[in-house]
């Protein structure tokens, strides 16, 4: 009767859980982001000195609860030698967050040829992507009307999948809510494509 | 905070371990049975063990899991022919502890030795998805790397208390 009642619980509980990767090239703000998010989304939560975040080799992870699912964020390392290594979680993720460094003009063509290199590949068809034209807290920077068009020149990679472009800035947290929000929203509709993590559990 | 320096015999350990401690490169021999140290680091104060690493007493490891906070993981970057054991061992070890990993690509002052890409794809690292982890160039015996490690290692301890 226990492990009845005690199953029963969990299921009525469980969120489906979802995993997004965060991707982008090194020193646009990922890292930054992360903490940004888990601050938005978790009581409590006591973020990382921004200052003292350093470049990822490796991975961070964090675990957020919205809109009646669970998101789990694996952010990689930007650099150009790690980004072979993203591949591994495409055909695992439910949705991309690509963040762009607004403020860095000199890069954002390498941004974008990044961006199409990720966006062709076959395991990511699909996935809802979020673009951030992230550090909008840095004055001078290139407003969403800049980047917008600049990553719009690709119609044939992205397909019918849902893709967004917003204004962000990870350091003060401005526009990180509006993004996750549609990022669930797509992910959700998005779920006999790609069924949550924890389905056949239980 | 208790920290384990852990990795294969010759990785560097024990010239890490003190390196940190008394900001010195010692000479070391092989360690059988362990080096147990205090770092303080920035205000932090860590309790540091250097358990040894050759393949008699590597069983032993798990007597010191319990009550770990982070793991120091040596991996030596110039010993292509190893690298498969030490995954080995990094693999058992994940699967029991789930303390804060940070894999250190030592001996990085080495001609021809794996770059941190490398040692992420041999060690089997992209198969982590629910750890955080960072891996860092170093070189003990000239002292660099340790101090971003130490740095992102005391960072990430206190984000996750």
């Amino acid at each position: 009767m226990y492990t009845l009642l005690n199953g029963f619980y969990k299921y009525m509980v469980k969120k489906d859980e979802y995993c997004v990767l965060i991707l982008g090239l090194d020193n646009a703000g990922k890292t930054t982001y992360l903490e940004a998010t888990k601050t938005k989304y978790t009581r409590k939560y006591k973020a990382m000195n921004p200052n003292r975040i350093t470049t990822t080799v490796g991975l961070n992870i964090g675990k957020i609860d919205v809109d009646g699912v669970s998101l789990s964020f694996w952010d990689l390392g930007g650099q150009q030698e790690l980004q072979s290594l993203w591949d591994k979680y495409y055909a695992e993720c439910h949705a991309v967050i690509y963040i762009v460094d607004s403020s860095d003009r000199d890069r954002v063509s390498e941004s974008k040829e990044t961006f199409d290199r990720m966006i062709a590949s076959e395991h990511l068809s699909g996935v809802p992507l979020l673009v951030l034209a992230n550090k909008q807290d840095i004055p001078d920077c290139m407003g969403v009307h800049t980047v917008k068009p600049i990553f719009n020149q690709n119609a044939h990679l992205i397909g019918a999948r849902d893709i967004m472009l917003m204004a962000t800035s990870a350091l003060t947290g401005d526009g990180v809510d509006e993004g996750i929000r549609w990022l669930v929203d797509c992910i959700k509709r998005n779920n006999v494509e790609r069924p949550p993590r924890n389905h056949d559990e239980l | 905070m208790r920290i384990l320096i852990l990795g294969l015999d010759g990785a560097g350990k024990t010239t890490i371990l003190y390196k940190l401690q008394v900001g010195e490169v010692v000479t070391t021999i092989p360690t059988i049975g362990f080096n147990v140290e205090q770092v303080t680091y920035k205000n932090l104060k860590f309790q540091v063990w250097d358990l040894g690493g050759q393949t008699s007493i590597r069983p032993y490891w798990r007597c010191y899991y319990g009550n770990t906070d982070a793991i120091i993981y040596v991996v030596d970057s110039a010993d292509k022919d190893r690298i498969g054991i030490s995954k080995d061992e990094l693999v058992h070890m994940l699967r029991v502890t789930n303390a804060i990993l940070v894999v250190l690509a030592n001996k990085q002052d080495m001609a021809g030795c794996l770059t941190v890409a490398e040692v992420h794809q041999a060690l089997g690292l992209d198969a982590l998805r629910d750890r955080t982890f960072q891996i860092f160039k170093t070189s003990a015996v000239r002292g660099e790397g340790l101090d971003q490690a130490m740095d992102w290692l005391s960072n990430a301890l206190q984000a996750r208390k």
